[in-house]
């Protein structure tokens, strides 16, 4: 191929990467008072406690997403999940989505193991977080950060 | 009130009495954020996404989980199970517009 013919491609490629996204997501945000920031969605399920990180939360996300629309995110916690020490709920965080919270689930013993396991959707290229409280109070986090080329929120 | 279309997956397919199961639950939801636009009537679509899904087995809540608009379209819940005998496990999901649904699953465990 030649050098001429190559760098054409290379540009109509990426000018069409460019346009795409642009339009098939295009639409206004309306504001809404179930938005959450990040900070504010934080400070609301730790009620102010500072979550430590932990190599016991084991976050398994994409480094990149092609699709921004499905996202999937696996978060494993090391616990024994017995009556006295188990993992009570885990969150899962978008750092820059309009509403900053994607779900939260509430564990019992009767799981038998801490793992949740579902598909998100991401806005832009950002830091993913799963914040997990104990039965005994402390809060464990552990994120990563996301690159997602195509946008898959609004 | 519509039926969904819906799944309960367990994996593996054969287990024991007391055995950690992987359950799956499957729903085909659109899961609209309320943010989007039509394209062809240039209106907003209105929010419509699963707010609350629970498992109970055998009547007792073994995990409920509140839910937001960023899951994605066709939401996926994977979670562990202790089992604990015979008997129905069943998945209840709410609505942002009241759509309250209900699947379950026999659960029979051999050996």
């Amino acid at each position: 191929m030649q050098r001429r013919n190559f760098l054409k491609q290379l540009g109509t490629a990426v000018a069409i990467s460019a346009v795409v996204p642009a339009v098939s997501f295009a639409g206004s945000a309306p504001k809404d008072k179930n938005k959450m920031s990040f900070k504010v969605a934080v400070d609301a399920i730790t009620g102010g406690k500072t979550p430590q990180k932990s190599a016991k939360v084991h976050l398994k996300v994409p480094e990149i997403a092609e699709n921004g629309a499905v996202v999937p995110v696996t978060v494993d916690v090391d616990s024994p999940m017995t009556t006295r020490d188990y993992v009570k709920a885990i969150h899962i965080l978008s750092g820059k989505n309009g509403n900053a919270r994607c779900i939260d689930v509430n564990l019992t013993p009767a799981n038998g193991k801490a793992m949740f396991s579902t598909r998100i959707k991401l806005g832009g290229t950002q830091d993913v977080t799963a914040l997990v409280e104990l039965s005994n109070g402390d809060f464990l986090i552990a994120s990563q950060s996301v690159k997602v080329t195509i946008g898959g929120c609004g | 009130m519509e039926a969904r279309k819906s799944l309960i997956k367990i994996k593996p397919k054969k287990f024991k009495d007391g055995d950690i199961v992987k359950v799956s639950f499957m729903v085909m939801h659109p899961m609209e954020t309320g943010l989007r636009k039509d394209k062809k009537t240039k209106k907003i679509v209105p929010a419509k996404y699963i707010n609350s899904v629970k498992f109970n087995y055998n009547g007792k809540e073994i995990t409920n989980m509140t839910v937001w608009e960023s899951l994605s379209v066709n939401p996926v819940f994977t979670t562990y199970m202790k089992v604990n005998g015979k008997g129905n496990l069943s998945v209840t999901y709410t609505d942002n517009t009241g759509e309250v649904n209900e699947k379950s699953k026999k659960i029979k465990p051999k050996g």
